[in-house]
């Protein structure tokens, strides 16, 4: 009896033990990357994204919940928290309470951390970046001019050597102003670029949305400047809408189709007619 | 002309009695009937799940019978007014029979449209809520139109007829003669009236050409204005009006035959005839075997990806055993057959005509199905019953009950009226003598 009470709980001690072993070596390792997004100096926001090497190849992770933080990763500095998308992605707008954080130094730390959960170990990553800003102006004749600022303890100073992209903001992406995509800043933080897409069409007012840019700057972040300019084609929206086209509705068939289709029914029925007026003619001359 | 031989025509020619084969054969289209009406009754109280109809194939047999019964009823401009206006005389003892298929094949296209509807009760919407840009709303028009039409070309060359039946009250009976009486009582053969009456039917026999050829040219646009493999072609007009007539003659050719047979009528109904017949029936099958090439050569000779499917669906696919009978049998061996002069005996054009009218229905239903079986957008997450077409028993019934419903109308007219033109049979016997 002893010796069987002993065997089965072996038994259970072992299986315990390899399950335990085994749900271990099932995790893995989850990365987290951060990146800081400032919209035309009015929307500042962060985006996770968790990735996870699975079958040797790195695969976004959905439904990781993240906690964002600025400067440390403590309670009081909490900026909020997020869930991961179909494509791992998590998005977290910089809140409003973060201000008095956000103005005690030019450079700027965010946190994010995931807790530990069944397939993964806890994970942090942390990002670091330099308050910027862009500034985008025109000359006359068509020239654009975008300048790139850093917040250097309480003023802002122009920022050589870095590239810029100037573009024209579309539905579908940026469109280059001209040939030329990126351009560096100078001493004085400037880049020039000349306006060549003649012609293009605008929006009701004629008004394009110029657009400068710095993609996934390792200092800075992503930062962008727009401003609107009345350099584009005036479009007037025609709309077809309960036009007279084939394609309306009932009692909306165009002029040429009503035209032709009552003139041959009228025609054709004409003739039936006729011809039943001669029937009641034959039907007299029989009486 | 004497009036022993007058006599002998109208004897000849009047309406007789079913006898015992009649009356099996009526039988046997009221069971076909009975049980077409028993399945629709059926579809009615279910709804449309009895069909084998789907999401994809929406139009199965039901549109298939549609554009045959649509393509035969052509024949009645073919032989009355083509060959009318034509100054062909020969066709004379051949054009009631010609209108009557006219008028019983439109009758049934427009009740099995109706049959095709899952709610037949809503009908009254195409009405209410159709827009005139709609090829659909245009067949309605035209079908109605020439419904009218050739019940007018039935109507004026009957009312002579009706005068001298008028006569034979003992031999018609008391019913009939009360009809024959409502519908022709006025009919006193005078110049004037004779005038009225030829005028009529010369202007009838102009309007019902354009007529017919708007009825299956709109038919034709119902699959051609919309863009799907195997009907987005700008030659269906002329491929659907040249398979009309091919299948219209092959039907009068068929009836020729058993009016011939069934009422003793060889000295109306002549070799000669079946002869004539078969040579138009020849050059109608190249006709429309030359608008098939045309159909099939040049997308096959292209081979566009989005439209591979379907067409090797019909050349070696699923389809093929069907493609192939129907070409064979509506066009090849009927050529064969009436090209020589011996296959244009009565016997031989007959088998030929039945050919190609079989060969033409299953023609029909070809153009209608495969299409709808490979839509340009490959068939995502369906039952796999939809990726099929399997027409049921109700189906069937209710297509064949139609078949049957059309020949009633045929036979009963027969019964009633005389199917060859006797008015019209005693002058041009008498216009002969006089030459």
């Amino acid at each position: 009896m002893k010796l069987n009470s002993s065997i089965a709980f072996a038994v259970l001690l072992f299986n315990f033990i390899g399950l335990n072993a085994f749900s271990q070596a099932e995790k893995n390792e989850l990365t987290i990357s951060i990146g800081y997004y400032n919209n035309n100096s009015q929307i500042h926001y962060l985006v996770a994204q968790a990735k996870s090497k699975i079958d040797g190849r790195f695969q976004q992770i959905p439904n990781v919940a993240l906690s964002f933080y600025i400067t440390n990763a403590t309670i009081p500095n909490l900026l909020g928290k997020a869930v991961t998308n179909e494509k791992g992605e998590a998005l977290l707008l910089i809140p409003p309470s973060a201000k008095n954080e956000w103005n005690k130094s030019a450079k700027q730390s965010f946190i994010v951390t995931s807790s530990a959960s069944k397939q993964f170990d806890e994970a942090t990553a942390t990002l670091e970046i330099t308050k910027a800003k862009i500034m985008i102006d025109t000359l006359p004749d068509k020239n654009i001019v975008a300048t790139l600022f850093e917040l250097m303890d309480s003023a802002w100073v122009p920022v050589k050597e870095v590239d810029l992209k100037v573009a024209i903001k579309r539905l579908g992406g940026d469109l280059n102003v001209n040939e030329t995509p990126t351009y560096s800043t100078d001493s004085l933080g400037a880049v020039a670029a000349e306006f060549k897409r003649e012609k293009l069409p605008g929006d009701a007012n004629g008004y394009l949305t110029l657009i400068a840019k710095l993609d996934e700057h390792e200092i800075y972040g992503n930062i962008t400047a727009e401003k609107l300019v009345p350099w584009g084609v005036v479009i007037k929206h025609a709309s077809n809408f309960d036009k007279r086209t084939l394609f309306a509705r009932r009692g909306h068939s165009p002029w040429w189709l009503e035209l032709l289709a009552y003139s041959i029914v009228l025609a054709v029925w004409s003739i039936l007619i006729y011809l039943i007026v001669q029937i009641k003619n034959i039907k007299k001359l029989g009486v | 002309m004497e009036s022993i031989a007058k006599q002998k025509i109208v004897e000849d020619l009047l309406p007789q009695k079913f006898g015992k084969p009649g009356k099996i054969w009526v039988g046997i289209l009221l069971v076909f009937c009975a049980l077409g009406l028993f399945a629709y009754i059926r579809q009615l109280t279910k709804g449309l799940a009895v069909t084998g109809m789907r999401d994809y194939v929406s139009w199965g047999i039901y549109i298939s019978n549609f554009v045959f019964f649509v393509a035969i009823s052509l024949v009645g401009s073919l032989i009355t007014a083509v060959l009318r206006l034509s100054d062909v005389h020969w066709s004379t003892p051949l054009t009631r029979i010609a209108e009557i298929i006219a008028v019983s094949a439109i009758t049934f296209a427009s009740i099995i449209i109706i049959v095709d509807m899952g709610r037949p009760d809503r009908f009254y919407n195409l009405f209410i809520h159709g827009r005139l840009q709609s090829p659909i709303i245009w067949d309605v028009v035209v079908i109605t139109t020439y419904f009218f039409v050739s019940i007018l070309l039935l109507y004026f060359p009957l009312m002579p007829d009706l005068a001298i039946l008028l006569k034979f009250k003992e031999k018609t009976g008391a019913g009939l003669h009360k009809l024959y009486t409502f519908l022709g009582s006025f009919w006193k053969n005078t110049n004037a009236q004779i005038h009225i009456n030829e005028k009529a039917v010369n202007i009838l026999s102009i309007t019902i050409i354009p007529v017919a050829f708007s009825i299956h040219t709109v038919t034709s646009w119902l699959f051609a204005t919309t863009y799907r493999p195997g009907w987005d072609s700008t030659n269906f007009g002329a491929y659907f009006i040249s398979g009309a007539f091919l299948v219209g003659a092959g039907g009068v050719i068929v009836a020729m035959y058993i009016f011939r047979k069934a009422y003793q009528l060889e000295n109306y109904i002549t070799d000669s005839h079946f002869d004539k017949m078969g040579k138009i029936l020849v050059l109608l099958a190249l006709l429309y075997l030359y608008f098939n090439v045309n159909e099939f050569l040049v997308p096959a000779f292209k081979m566009k990806k989005s439209e591979e499917d379907h067409l090797l669906g019909l050349f070696t696919g699923e389809f093929a055993p069907v493609f192939w009978f129907a070409i064979t049998t509506a066009m090849i061996i009927p050529i064969l057959i009436l090209v020589f002069k011996k296959g244009r005996r009565p016997l031989p054009a007959f088998i030929a005509g039945i050919l190609v009218v079989i060969g033409s229905w299953f023609k029909r239903y070809l153009i209608v199905t495969p299409t709808l079986l490979h839509p340009f957008l490959p068939m995502h997450d369906v039952p796999a019953s939809y990726r099929h077409y399997i027409p049921t028993w109700e189906e069937w019934s209710i297509a064949l009950g139609s078949l049957a419903g059309a020949m009633l109308i045929i036979t009963l007219f027969a019964r009633i009226f005389p199917i060859i033109p006797i008015q019209e049979t005693i002058t041009e016997t008498e216009q002969n003598e006089t030459k």
